[in-house]
């Protein structure tokens, strides 16, 4: 993916309607730019099936049932 | 004067000291007021110190001891807590300035409890603003590493690393959203652990991401821990998000026997280059000292740990912005700190797609680590890849490839197990050749704080770490 423009940015920033300092738009590009870059690298495992849940209550349920020795 | 060797005693120690009569809470209080006076200049650990409602719990506390109502064994014991939880009457900043005229009406719960227990409150502890770990100033001073203060005592926690190591207060909460306990755990050579979320409320304590944070206890002992832990936790009406389940004793299952349990070493934190060698050696010396008491310990695999950093930052950068929106939103955002600025700026923009794809992770992650302790009582890696690093000259994220190569560090020792909402506790296993102290991490299954503890106290007691301080403390 090709990195975000200051103009992508700030686009974004629009369509979240808040407004990013000109001072502060280069560094929330890279900061952004790095974030996306370095979760794009992640190609495994395929995620594609798994569920986003927000928070994990019933999984960690099973794992508590299980006793200490 | 006060008797200033009362601070080198125990949270436990001084409690059953107190409870015997050989000492007062209204002595041990105002030894800790003295010394906090003397010293914490050196160290900025404390936001506010409390003396008025120190002295008032101090001699409450002797009042109910002596008539035969002890509380428990913190009971008269001096703490003090991040200055993140909400304390009725008492200034709470939670580390910047926007809230510095912030005086709650309520305690958090986790206060409610530690009054419950009996224990004196010292004051608030310095922290990072609002909670993050890429905050760089610091308006009530900057906390400073007591085994090296040209360093940091780890963040975001970092007053509450800085005081418990400088023997500024018995023990101390701090609150752990990617790291905040355990990284000043250890990088104080102290013993700092985040619960499972669920099991200590959040009510009253300002957020830094839904899902991920918890409060928890920094202390010099895994006693210590275990009794601060048992004092906060348990299930809250007031937050939803905790479980209805029993607290257990964890300080009466400390007895050193560990045999049978079975240990992870988790290769791609221990086995790699990832880490500081001084830290790799003695978290796999530590190994040995485990194995020689009768554990089990074996090699095993989490693919997707070495990403936990990026995942992580992802969720809880997105996740900070919204809980602060209405500092964004509202034209405060320029009072805060630079980094914080942009940190929240970037987690508003986040493309759901990425976000999603983080989410999916964070779950294909936690599903590997589950499996894992299906196998192991425990896992084992370093707290840190690195021991204390040295407080930065200047301000700023950086660019996208010293954005990317950051997520290489040390977050992606502590935020797994954020993302897996399991319970981590990091405790000091040697000190690097210039005298940092190195933490080991052991992490496990949800709600079983009880065999953590009873790992990180059969180690304790089985080394010698723990009898050294900070030079000149």
């Amino acid at each position: 993916m090709a990195d975000l423009t200051d103009g992508e940015v700030l686009a974004l920033a629009k369509a979240s309607n808040i407004t990013i300092p000109d001072d502060l738009v280069t560094e929330v590009r890279e900061s952004l730019n790095g974030l996306l870059e370095a979760l794009e690298a992640i190609e495994e495992p395929d995620v594609s099936e798994i569920q986003p849940l927000p928070i994990i209550v019933s999984a960690t349920a099973r794992v508590a049932s299980s006793p200490s020795p | 004067m006060a008797d200033n060797n009362l601070c080198y005693l125990s949270a436990t120690e001084l409690g059953e000291k107190i409870a015997s009569g050989e000492i007062s809470s209204v002595e041990a209080t105002e030894a800790y007021l003295e010394r906090i006076a003397q010293l914490d200049g050196n160290y900025a650990s404390y936001i506010t110190v409390t003396a008025e409602r120190a002295r008032e719990d101090a001699r409450r506390a002797d009042a109910e001891i002596a008539s035969g109502n002890r509380r428990g064994p913190l009971h008269g014991v001096p703490v003090a807590v991040k200055d993140q939880f909400d304390t009725a009457g008492i200034l709470t900043t939670n580390g910047s300035t926007i809230l510095g005229e912030n005086i709650p009406d309520t305690d958090a719960t986790i206060m409610t409890r530690l009054k419950e227990a009996g224990t004196v409150l010292l004051g608030k502890l310095n922290m990072s603003e609002y909670a993050s770990g890429d905050a760089f100033r610091h308006p009530y001073g900057r906390p400073r590493n007591p085994w090296d203060t040209r360093r940091n005592p780890g963040t975001s926690s970092s007053g509450s690393g800085a005081a418990t190591a400088a023997f500024l207060c018995a023990t101390s909460l701090g609150e752990d959203t990617g790291g905040s306990i355990r990284g000043p755990a250890a990088f104080c050579g102290l013993v700092g652990i985040r619960p499972t979320l669920g099991l200590v409320s959040r009510h009253g304590v300002f957020g830094a991401s839904w899902s991920m944070d918890t409060a928890g206890p920094i202390s010099r002992t895994v006693t210590d821990c275990a009794h601060t832990l048992a004092a906060i936790a348990g299930h809250d009406p007031n937050d939803p998000q905790t479980w209805d389940v029993p607290v257990p004793d964890y300080a009466a299952a400390l007895d050193g026997d560990i045999r049978g349990l079975k240990l992870g070493i988790v290769t791609e934190r221990v086995h790699t280059d990832a880490n500081d060698p001084e830290i790799r050696e003695a978290v796999i010396a530590a190994t040995q000292v485990l194995s020689g008491l009768g554990a089990e310990v074996s090699d095993v695999s989490l693919p997707l740990i070495v990403n936990s950093s990026e995942i992580s930052y992802a969720i809880i950068s997105s996740d900070a912005a919204m809980l602060n929106w209405d500092i964004i939103s509202t034209g405060r955002l320029r009072e805060l700190d630079h980094n914080n600025q942009v940190r929240l700026l970037m987690g508003s923009v986040i493309p759901a797609t990425a976000h999603q794809k983080a989410m999916r992770l964070r779950e294909a992650l936690r599903q590997q680590i589950v499996a894992a302790l299906e196998e192991v009582d425990a896992l084992i890696m370093p707290a840190s890849s690195v021991p204390a690093t040295l407080i930065p000259e200047s301000t700023g994220l950086g660019t996208k490839a010293e954005v990317i190569a950051g997520f290489k560090g040390r977050r992606g020792f502590t935020a797994p197990f954020n993302l897996a909402n399991l319970p981590a506790l990091s405790i000091n296993c040697g000190f690097t050749a210039s005298g940092l102290p190195i933490g080991l991490q052991i992490a496990g299954r949800a709600f079983d704080e009880t065999t953590l503890f009873r790992l990180a106290y059969a180690y304790e007691q089985a080394t010698d770490w723990g009898e050294r301080r900070p030079p000149g403390v």
